[in-house]
């Protein structure tokens, strides 16, 4: 990885909503190496929406089968409705692909950490419109408006 | 002695058709120009509980309670009393009294023969009700296996990514270069395995053959992600392969992707030297060549050099599991492993030949 990549990213926060604790850690190391601050890992619905709540992270990386029967698209209509831009890091294709309308992006298992620091990187600037950096190849961007990006609607009659 | 002649021709013609008819193992009818029943085989009436006695010079719309006069029955009848050839055969849905809705295959024929002013046709019926189930039943085994088979793929491919997590947290603790080395390597081994199994899930029949332009772009995604920054100094391209294989021909491709390109990456660019690997599939018939080429320093001259490692045993062995040979030649620039499968006639039971082993790695820089 190259020193850009290894940038800091001061104030910039992850959080991971994973149920695989081991491919959790992984990534967890390799985004902290990058220089993000990653909140504490969980695989639950509700922790994820409360730690989302408390600490307002700037992206939040959500599988979609998470522990028990909690499903990591419900998660991702709660943080978008908190206007948290979420990434899909699920396997689960399609069912990531039918909820395009509640995330930023698909990066879809198997990934290694580091293709998941890149697509990290063009995401959050992505974001904020800038586009210096190369979408990586395995990252699907799902444009459409975000939360705090889009339009404000118009006042009810 | 010799047979004695019918009276009348006309008539022993039509006694011998009445009786080839009644006589038909398969239900059958023969009808007249009208569309009446001139004759009804014992099998018919049998299948359908229809009187045979009764069957002469009814139309076939008027038999049982009336449930033979259908829609698509009659466009079927005229389109064969039209002459139509195209659309002689069609399956319709019956609603017989005491046996429920039975799907008919009916085929009807106007028979060709010299009496041009009374045609004739001949309707075969087959009651295709317990087969037409049996197939939708198979097809509904096959999806359900289908779709079981994904979700295993699924599961396999989340666990290769467990595995493959857990050897790159290996990596990033050991103190050791080239412990370090041995198990980002073995990440990528994982990951190749890993990346196929997703592919094969997300394909429709989760068995099916794999796209191998497809595979190996995401393989060298993956490892120029890992291997290469983004200073442009080194380009990964894929070329060729358009062309699907099985899963089990793919993994082995692979992972002799992996081995190649990782080798070329760490080996043939020494102190920041920028320049392109090439991966290349091509294929005619059975045959078939898997390159990777690189344009950078080139193999050692000396053979003291070189060295045979991990990599180059799996190379060889992948290489002879797939019946293919192996060759290192000069790239000019730079170095061109091919691997080489010729299907090639065996003679008597012997053997095809085995592959030729050669070293792959190379020193390190």
């Amino acid at each position: 990885m190259s020193p850009s990549e290894r940038a800091t990213h001061p104030g910039t926060t992850l959080l991971i909503v994973e149920d695989e604790i081991l491919a959790a850690m992984a990534l967890k190391d390799e985004l902290e190496d990058a220089g993000y601050h990653v909140l504490d890992l969980t695989g639950r619905h509700q922790e994820a929406v409360a730690a989302a709540r408390d600490r307002h992270p700037d992206l939040a990386l959500v599988n979609i089968q998470l522990q028990g029967r909690d499903d990591g698209i419900e998660v991702a209509v709660e943080l978008k409705a908190m206007g948290i831009p979420v990434l899909f890091i699920s396997g689960q294709i399609s069912r990531a692909q039918s909820a395009k309308t509640v995330a930023v992006g698909s990066l879809p298992k198997p990934y290694s950490p580091i293709e998941m620091v890149r697509a990290v990187n063009y995401l959050l600037r992505h974001l904020k419109g800038d586009e210096s950096l190369p979408c990586p190849a395995a990252l699907e961007v799902f444009d459409h408006p975000q939360p705090g990006t889009a339009p404000a609607p118009e006042p009810a009659a | 002695m010799a047979a004695r002649l019918p009276a009348n021709s006309d008539e022993s013609a039509l006694s011998l058709t009445l009786a080839v008819v009644a006589s038909s193992a398969g239900p059958l009818l023969l009808l007249d120009g009208d569309l009446n029943i001139i004759a009804a085989s014992a099998s018919f009436c049998e299948a359908f509980d229809i009187d045979c006695a009764t069957t002469r010079g009814r139309q076939l719309y008027d038999l049982g309670a009336g449930e033979w006069d259908v829609p698509p029955l009659r466009a079927l009848l005229d389109t064969a009393a039209s002459g139509d050839p195209k659309r002689d055969t069609d399956e319709i849905d019956l609603v017989r009294p005491r046996h429920g809705l039975r799907r008919l295959a009916i085929q009807a024929q106007r028979l060709v023969y010299f009496d041009k002013a009374h045609p004739r046709f001949l309707v075969a019926v087959n009651d295709v009700t317990e087969a037409r189930a049996d197939r939708k039943a198979m097809e509904e085994a096959l999806e359900q296996n289908s779709v079981l088979l994904q979700e295993v793929r699924h599961r396999v491919a989340n666990s290769l990514q467990i595995i493959a997590s857990v050897l790159l947290q290996n990596a990033r603790r050991t103190s050791s270069d080239e412990t370090r080395g041995h198990l980002q390597n073995a990440h990528h081994r994982v990951m190749s395995v890993a990346e196929l199994e997703r592919q094969l899930s997300a394909s429709a029949e989760g068995a099916g053959n794999v796209h191998l332009h497809t595979y190996f772009t995401k393989l060298c995604d993956s490892i120029a992600a890992s291997m290469i920054g983004d200073d442009g100094q080194l380009a990964l391209i894929v070329d060729g392969g358009d062309s699907e294989v099985t899963a089990r021909v793919s993994v082995s491709l692979g992972l002799i992707v992996t081995e190649l390109v990782i080798n070329a990456l760490k080996h043939a660019y020494p102190d920041g030297q920028s320049g392109t690997i090439s991966v290349t599939y091509t294929h005619r018939g059975p045959n078939w060549t898997l390159s990777v080429h690189d344009d950078g320093v080139g193999m050692p001259t000396d053979p003291a050099l070189i060295r045979t490692g991990l990599g180059t045993s799996i190379v060889q062995a992948l290489a002879k599991q797939l019946e293919a040979c192996v060759e290192i030649a000069p790239g000019h620039p730079g170095t061109k492993v091919s691997v080489e499968h010729t299907q090639v006639a065996l003679i008597g039971d012997r053997p095809a030949e085995p592959a030729v082993t050669v070293a792959i790695e190379r020193p390190a820089a």
